[in-house]
């Protein structure tokens, strides 16, 4: 399936899941982490499939409850005692809780980032962050063409290994990894070099002068500033709801809710359209492109 | 002038540390106990590592980096990401520590941060990203700083015996910091709080996993230190990188 939302501005992105990770953070409230861990899941299924489905039963649900059973062994806070460990400490109902809870909430964060794995490419960080921090951006992009060139290079180089006889694929164990060990040095001496080179032409070209722009291909449209202002309100709404205590649940000694108020529900709402914002988006592309074919 | 200009960068940054360490960090922790009620460790801690990692940035950028240096700090950023990726298939059996090593000795403490937070961070576009990057990133770096730092200061002495110091210091930077580091991120992780009794516990069952790193870097030092420390010298004077 194709995801929309990988197609709106870097900056959307980006604030959405700082964001939505944070809150996923944060927020320890029964209610609102199922909103939570339901988009996640919802939005990694959609962009990943079957092997979204299959991660987040197969790892993610076995050790989110082995992660719930630690928590009750060291934490006796509580004041519903069930029983008593061995070692006289009791064992209460509100460390269970609490261990489920902060699970939940590292399972539900790691989901989230294996969405923003997906959807915030390298190129969209470069673009991000090349006017705030050049420098390391640059490494960052280099780092990232020289893996792929590397490997190239071993290649080229082991091929010409082979021909006089000093391949890994020539000899016993110990000249193998001799010829190995052999391949990487060439390797190494190469890339050092030709990066002074490529310093010294970057030089030539001008880097680092004043008034040189740098290439991207990403535009803000209107479409763009109207998800990025939706955003702005919803993220002001639940953080006000959230200064103001509405999402606050005291663990221990007992469980306490705050209640339920007009105002509640109002964050509660906004909470839930930021996390399902990305599907909501996906939902409006696909009946957009229905009706527009309807028409041709 | 080469060295006026040393101390000069050095107290900038630590001046920006000393700000962070003594302002930015306690008010974040007094943040964190009043108004979050004490129950954050992780959200907090993640900020603190966030905070001891800026200055580094701040200053490297700061000085605007000459594109000679930024190319030598990628190649060995690059080696470092390529050798974690080579081994991906065993767990913990990863050169990324002694890559960091080698970088501190050879290009200094400032640069052998840079290669190993970049390394942590670049390797986890392969290795996906999490939480747990910026700890990664911080443990490295601070790996590589230290390397730095030591050989400087003259404590690993060049010398025939360099390379076995080196060795040394590798495993026990590899098992006693970023061991440390990573299973009080994954206690922070799975528990949510900060006990001295569950962080024994969790390096405990850490330790075969962090003896298996240690043992690997040991082992990378000892078969790569020699020739890339060589190699990158050779490029040094070649080039005049020497300031």
């Amino acid at each position: 399936m194709v995801d929309c939302f990988e197609k709106y501005h870097p900056v959307v992105n980006f604030v959405y899941f700082f964001a939505v990770i944070i809150f996923a953070m944060f927020f320890l409230h029964p209610v609102y982490m199922a909103l939570s861990l339901s988009g996640a899941c919802i939005y990694s299924i959609m962009l990943n499939g079957k092997k979204a489905l299959k991660f987040n039963l197969v790892y993610m649900l076995p050790s989110m409850l082995v992660l719930a059973c630690v928590n009750p062994l060291f934490n006796h806070e509580g004041m519903t005692i069930l029983f008593y460990l061995k070692d006289g400490n009791p064992f209460t109902l509100e460390s269970i809780i609490y261990g489920i809870v902060s699970a939940t909430m590292i399972i539900n964060v790691i989901i989230w980032f294996s969405c923003h794995n997906q959807i915030m490419s390298s190129d969209k960080i470069m673009y991000l962050f090349g006017k705030v921090i050049p420098a390391s951006s640059l490494i960052f992009s280099m780092v990232l063409r020289f893996v792929p060139l590397y490997k190239a290079r071993i290649k080229t180089i082991s091929n010409a290994q082979k021909c006089i006889g000093n391949d890994v694929s020539q000899g016993n164990v110990l000249r193998r990894a001799r010829n190995g060990l052999k391949i990487l040095s060439i390797m190494v001496t190469w890339s050092l070099e030709s990066s002074i080179e490529t310093a010294d032409s970057m030089k030539a070209r001008g880097y680092g002068l004043k008034g040189r722009t740098a290439f991207s291909i990403y535009k803000m449209t209107l479409k763009d500033k109207v998800v990025i202002g939706l955003l702005a309100i919803l993220i002001a709404l639940v953080a006000m709801g959230a200064c103001s205590g509405l999402i606050y649940v005291n663990y221990f000694p007992r469980i306490q809710f705050t209640p339920v108020t007009v105002w509640s529900s109002f964050v509660f709402i906004s909470y839930f359209l930021l996390c399902y914002m990305p599907i909501f988006l996906n939902i409006y592309d696909e009946i957009m492109w229905r009706i527009s074919g309807q028409n041709v | 002038m080469g060295k006026e200009q040393g101390v000069k960068r050095l107290s900038k940054r630590t001046l920006v540390e000393a700000f962070f360490i003594l302002l930015i960090i306690p008010l974040t922790i007094f943040w964190g106990l009043t108004v979050l009620d004490d129950r954050k460790y992780y959200f907090i801690s993640m900020l603190i590592i966030f905070y001891t990692m800026l200055p580094f940035f701040m200053v490297f950028e700061g000085r605007k980096p000459k594109a000679r240096e930024l190319m030598v700090i990628a190649v060995l950023v690059a080696i470092a990401v390529a050798g974690r990726w080579a081994f991906f298939m065993l767990p913990q059996f990863k050169p990324v520590v002694a890559i960091v090593i080698i970088a501190g000795v050879c290009l200094g403490a400032e640069s052998g941060f840079l290669v190993g937070a970049m390394s942590g961070f670049v390797s986890n576009f392969l290795f996906g990203q999490g939480p747990w990057t910026p700890w990664q990133m911080f443990s490295f770096g601070i790996i590589g700083f230290l390397a730095g730092i030591l050989f400087k200061k003259g404590l690993l002495k060049k010398n025939g015996w360099i390379y076995l110091y080196l060795c040394v210091f590798g495993g026990l930077s590899t098992l006693l910091i970023y061991g440390p580091l990573m299973n009080t991120q994954s206690m922070l992780a799975a528990t949510g709080q900060f006990t001295l009794e569950l962080l024994i516990i969790y390096c405990l069952s850490g330790l075969p996993f962090d003896l298996i790193h240690a043992f690997a870097t040991v082992f990378f030092l000892l078969i790569l230190s020699k020739p890339m420390i060589e190699k990158i010298e050779r490029v040094k004077i070649k080039y005049g990188l020497i300031e």
